[in-house]
Formats: C-alpha cells, sequence, structure tokens
C-alpha cells in the first residue's frame, strides 16, 4: 500500500459522477498515477494534478452519458424529485408564513434555510438514484429560482445578494451535498 | 493509464482520464475494441484494471483513417516547400 492517499474528496466526486461499469476502473487508474506522482514529485503536486484530472473529466463524463441516451431517465426522474420536493417546500414555507414566522424579518432569515436543507435532501436523493438526475434537479432549481427572481415572486424588499445566494447556493447544495455525504446510488459499489 | 500516457506522450497534450474513457466507451459501443477487466491490486486501492484490445473492425476503421488522412495531406509537404 502507499503511504500517500489521494483527495478524499475529488474520490467522492469521482464516485459520485462516473458510471458504474467505469467507476472502479477509473478510479483506480487515477489513484495509481497519483501514487506515481506523489513519489516522484510531491504529494501536493499529486493532489493538484488528482484535482485537475477531476474537474477536467466530468464534462467528458456528462457528455458520454448524454449521448448513451440516460439523459431522457435522468430529466424523468429530476421531475419526479423535483414534484416531490417542490411539494414539502411548499408545506414548509406555509407553515413558517403562518405559524412559526409571520413576520417578514423572521421569513427573511428562515426561508434560505429551508430552502437549502431541501436542496440539499432533494440533492441526495436524487443522487441515491443517479447523479445525472441530481444535476438536472439542479438545473430545475436555478430555472425555478431565476423565474422567481425576475418575476418578482418575493413581495418582501430584500437585497440583491439575497437573492443571487439563492439562484447559486440552491444548485450548488444539490449537486454538492451529495457529493460530501457520499451519498451514491445502492448498487453502485465501486467494481 | 498506459492509453492516456501514450497519448500525451505522442501528442504532447495534456489529456484527461475522462475523455480517454468517454472515447473508449463510445468505440466499444461500435465494435472498434473490446474490453476485459484483470485483478486488482494495492496500488490502484483494490481496484482492478480495466484492459482494450483493438478488434477486426477497429483494425479496419484505422486503415481507413489512416489512407483518408494520407490523401488529405499527400501533397502538403511538396506546397510548403514552394511557399
Amino acid at each position: 500500500m502507499s503511504r500517500y492517499s489521494p483527495p478524499a474528496f475529488a474520490c467522492r466526486l469521482f464516485k459520485t459522477v462516473l458510471p458504474v461499469p467505469y467507476r472502479g476502473a477509473l478510479l483506480g487508474d487515477l489513484i495509481e498515477e497519483y501514487n506515481l506522482r506523489a513519489e516522484a514529485t510531491s504529494a501536493s503536486a499529486a493532489t493538484r494534478w488528482f484535482w485537475g484530472q477531476a474537474c477536467r473529466s466530468i464534462p467528458f463524463i456528462m457528455g458520454s452519458s448524454l449521448r448513451n441516451g440516460d439523459w431522457l431517465i435522468s430529466v424523468s426522474t429530476a421531475v419526479g424529485v423535483y414534484a416531490v420536493m417542490g411539494t414539502l417546500k411548499l408545506a414548509a414555507d406555509f407553515m413558517i408564513a403562518k405559524l412559526v414566522a409571520p413576520e417578514p424579518t423572521a421569513y427573511v432569515v428562515m426561508a434560505p434555510i429551508v430552502f437549502l436543507a431541501f436542496t440539499s435532501i432533494g440533492g441526495c436523493a436524487a443522487a441515491r438514484i443517479r447523479f445525472g438526475t441530481a444535476v438536472f434537479l439542479a438545473l430545475f432549481v436555478m430555472i425555478t429560482v431565476a423565474v422567481q427572481i425576475i418575476t418578482k415572486a418575493c413581495t418582501i424588499p430584500v437585497p440583491w445578494w439575497y437573492e443571487f445566494g439563492f439562484l447559486t447556493l440552491g444548485p450548488l447544495s444539490v449537486l454538492l451535498t451529495p457529493v460530501a455525504f457520499g451519498v451514491l446510488k445502492p448498487n453502485s459499489n465501486e467494481s | 493509464m498506459i492509453v492516456r500516457r501514450e497519448i500525451e506522450e505522442r501528442t504532447g497534450r495534456n489529456i484527461t482520464i475522462g475523455a480517454v474513457y468517454a472515447t473508449l466507451e463510445r468505440l466499444e459501443a461500435k465494435g472498434y475494441v473490446s474490453s476485459s477487466t484483470g485483478d486488482p491490486t494495492p496500488e490502484r486501492g483494490g481496484r482492478a484494471k480495466r484492459m482494450f484490445r483493438v478488434e477486426a473492425a477497429g483494425n479496419r476503421a484505422l486503415q481507413v483513417s489512416e489512407q483518408t488522412l494520407h490523401s488529405m495531406t499527400a501533397d502538403l509537404k511538396g506546397r510548403w516547400e514552394t511557399i
């Protein structure tokens, strides 16, 4: 065994994104080369290389999944997760507005917490099905927030960065929470 | 890993492993290459190696591509020398 270990978060990112048939082999290739590079240069240089490979590989892997026709299943399941998540979020918003925080100031504070909680849970549920679902769910969340900003759905006056936070952190929490917690579909053990 | 390194050495370009696997997956789907899984090793974190082999259809496609490329570039050297 090598005394070097590749960055755990990058490994999780790869495990989440990669299609099952190639997950083990591709990750194995990266770890093998990471160890060689760490011994030849330094652990930090090898870590930079590993992160570079992880970030630059994802578009190719996503593109490959789209060409395979996986996107249709991913979109369908994302719509389902989005519907369930949206319904529960509406119910939570209603409860907060009527019962917990009837004051506008309290609602402004509570809304992002509830929003991020639901997007994180939704992201984990989607990634549990397949990572492509989480990607489309993030897209749906971003479109929903953008439409709400454009149509000025929020009647309470808020600064621009507050809305921008919803627009960016919402999709990011959908994508990064399952990676951070290592949530994967049940049959996707490393081959 | 060997495929990626070979491409990097021959082209001088920095290639990502994702690009290599995505391409190999397409070639496999077309029947140009086939793959098999090796034994897991500790150097690879206990993960198996995937080995690819060029099939007869892949060799034929390579020949056609090489001939096409050759016919496209056959007169280039002569043109450069006259400039």
